[in-house]
C-alpha cells in the first residue's frame, strides 16, 4: 500500500471524515452527560430509594444492562415511532446511548455508595444535615473517588458504541470512513486510521478521568 | 441473533398498525403536498450509492430515485436522502420513515410479503473480471483450465458454491474485503476475481484497458425499489415512473446513468409495437 497516496487521498476526505469525528464527539458527548446525569439519580434510587421506587429503579437498571446497545437504538427509533414519538436518527441515538449509559452509571454510583461505612451517614444525620446536604457534601466526595475510574470505562464503551448509529444513518466517524472505503477500496488503512481516531477519543476521555481522579484524591502529606 | 433478525422481527411487528395508517390517503398526495420525496438509501455502495469526492450522493439508485422525484414535481432535485443499512431497508418502508427505498435491493418473494416491490430498474448477476493482459482470454478459457485457476472471491457463506456454479473445479480464495479481491487480482495470486456484473462494470469505468470482463454471468438476482404495502395508488406512481425511465420520456436519463456508471450504451426502446408485448 502506497502511504504518499493514502495521505493524499486522506487529505482531499478531511472535511468529511473531521464531520464525522464531530458527529461522534457530539452523539457521545451528549449521552455521556445526560446518561450520567439520570444514572446520578439511579444510583441514588437504587441505594436510598423507598421500596418501589428502589424496586422500579431495580427493573430498569436490569432490563437496560441486559438489552445489546444495538436493540436499544432500533428500539428508540422504531418502536418510539409507532407510539407517535418521532425521533430523528440523531435523537433516537442520542437517547438508546443515553438510556445505556444511565443503566451502568445507576450501578457504579450504588457500588460507591454502599462502599461508604454507614456511620458516615449516621454522623451527618447527627449534626442535622438534611439528605441533600448529606449527599453532596458527606457521601458525593467520597464515593467521586470510587466512581472516576469506573465512569471513564463506561464514557469509553459509549463512544465506541456510537458506531452502531450507522445502521440508522448517523454519518458518525466509522460510517463517513466507509463512505471513503465504499469510493477509494482501501478498507485497511482506512478502518486503521478510525481506530486509531476512536482510541485518541478515548484517551482523551481517560486522562480527563486521571485528572478528575487526582482532583478528588486525598492529599497525601 | 443477527441485526437481520432483528429487525425482521421488528419489522414484521410493525407491518399491521403501519399498513392500517396508511390506508385513507395514498402516499402520492402526501408526497406532493410535502413538496419533496424523502427516499432511503445508503452511501457505502459504489456504483450504486456512494459519495462523491464532494461529499455529494450519487450512483445508479440516487439517479433512480431522482428520475421518480422528477415524476412528481418536474424537479430531480426535490429528494432528501435517509441514509439506511441495508438490514433497516425495510423496516424504514414498513415504518414509514422514508416513502421509498432504493438501495439495491434483491428482489425475493419472502420480501414481498413485507413490502409492495416496484418494477425492476436494474438485474444484477455475478461475474468475472480478469486482468487486461490476463493469458486467459475469457469465461471459457478459464473454464478449460479447470482446477488450474484460483478465482478471488469476497468471504460469504455461499462464495465457493456461487463460484462453482460457474467453474466447477477452480480453486476458491476468500478474502474478508472488496480491495483485497483486486489487489490479488492484481498481485497474480487469483487469475480473477468473481464478484457483482455492476461492480465489474463500475470498474471496468473508472480504469479504462486495465480489466476485462469475462464476458460470462450467471446467479441472476432483480433489483427493485420497495413502497409501503397496502397503497395500490402510490405503487403505480413509482411503477409508471420507473417504466417510463426504461422505455419512454425519461429513457435518455435513465440511459445517461446506466452510461455513467456501467459503461454500456443502452438502444433505445424500439419504436412502434410496445416492447412490453413483444
Amino acid at each position: 500500500m502506497d502511504l504518499a497516496q493514502f495521505f493524499d487521498i486522506l487529505w482531499s476526505v478531511r472535511w468529511p471524515i473531521l464531520s464525522g469525528i464531530g458527529v461522534t464527539a457530539l452523539v457521545s458527548a451528549l449521552a455521556i452527560i445526560a446518561g450520567s446525569f439520570v444514572g446520578v439519580f439511579v444510583g441514588l434510587a437504587l441505594t436510598y430509594g423507598v421500596l418501589p421506587l428502589r424496586w422500579l429503579a431495580r427493573v430498569y437498571t436490569d432490563f437496560i444492562r441486559g438489552t445489546p446497545v444495538l436493540v436499544l437504538v432500533l428500539a428508540s427509533f422504531y418502536i418510539l415511532g409507532t407510539i407517535g414519538l418521532q425521533l430523528s436518527a440523531f435523537q433516537a441515538g442520542v437517547l438508546a446511548l443515553a438510556v445505556f449509559c444511565s443503566s451502568h452509571v445507576g450501578e457504579i454510583v450504588r457500588g460507591a455508595l454502599q462502599a461508604i461505612p454507614r456511620g458516615q451517614t449516621e454522623a451527618a444525620k447527627a449534626i442535622g444535615l438534611t439528605f441533600s446536604q448529606t449527599f453532596s457534601y458527606v457521601l458525593m466526595p467520597q464515593a467521586g473517588r470510587q466512581i472516576a475510574p469506573a465512569w471513564v470505562n463506561t464514557a469509553a464503551e459509549i463512544v465506541k458504541a456510537s458506531t452502531l448509529l450507522s445502521i440508522i444513518g448517523v454519518a458518525e466517524l466509522l460510517l463517513a470512513t466507509q463512505e471513503v472505503i465504499a469510493r477509494t477500496f482501501m478498507s485497511l488503512p482506512f478502518y486503521f486510521h478510525a481506530g486509531f481516531l476512536y482510541f485518541c477519543i478515548n484517551f482523551s476521555i481517560e486522562r480527563l478521568g486521571k485528572y478528575v481522579e487526582k482532583k478528588l484524591a486525598i492529599p497525601q502529606s | 441473533m443477527g441485526t437481520k433478525s432483528i429487525l425482521a422481527g421488528l419489522a414484521l411487528a410493525l407491518l399491521f398498525s403501519a399498513t392500517s395508517a396508511s390506508a385513507q390517503t395514498s402516499k402520492l398526495d402526501e408526497v406532493l403536498a410535502r413538496g419533496h420525496l424523502v427516499v432511503g438509501t445508503g452511501s457505502t455502495n459504489a456504483p450504486w450509492h456512494f459519495k462523491s469526492e464532494t461529499d455529494q450522493l450519487q450512483g445508479f439508485d440516487i439517479d433512480i430515485a431522482k428520475i421518480v422525484a422528477k415524476g412528481l414535481f418536474d424537479d430531480p432535485e426535490k429528494v432528501e436522502f435517509v441514509l439506511q443499512a441495508s438490514d433497516a431497508r425495510i423496516p424504514n418502508v414498513v415504518t414509514g420513515k422514508v416513502d421509498i427505498t432504493c438501495q439495491f435491493m434483491t428482489v425475493t418473494a419472502a420480501r414481498a410479503q413485507q413490502i409492495a416491490v416496484t418494477i425492476p430498474y436494474y438485474r444484477e448477476g455475478a461475474g468475472l473480471m480478469l486482468k487486461a493482459d490476463s493469458s486467459y482470454a475469457d469465461y471459457d478459457a478459464l473454464k478449460a483450465a479447470g482446477s488450474g485457476v484460483t478465482i478471488a472471491v469476497l468471504q460469504n457463506v455461499y462464495a465457493e458454491e456461487l463460484v462453482r456454479q460457474a467453474l466447477p473445479e477452480a480453486n476458491v480464495d476468500q478474502y474478508d474485503a472488496q480491495d483485497l479481491i483486486y489487489q490479488a487480482l492484481n498481485a497474480g495470486r487469483a487469475d480473477a476475481v468473481a464478484t457483482d456484473q455492476s461492480s465489474i462494470a463500475w470498474f471496468l469505468v473508472q480504469q479504462p484497458g486495465q480489466y476485462k470482463d469475462g464476458g460470462y454471468g450467471w446467479s441472476p438476482q432483480t433489483y427493485s425499489c420497495a413502497v409501503a404495502r397496502g397503497d395500490q395508488e402510490w405503487l403505480n406512481f413509482v411503477n409508471t415512473a420507473l417504466h417510463e425511465a426504461m422505455t419512454g420520456v425519461e429513457f435518455n436519463t435513465y440511459a445517461a446513468s446506466f452510461k455513467k456508471w456501467f459503461g454500456v450504451d443502452l438502444a433505445p426502446p424500439k419504436i412502434g409495437f410496445p416492447v412490453e408485448f413483444q
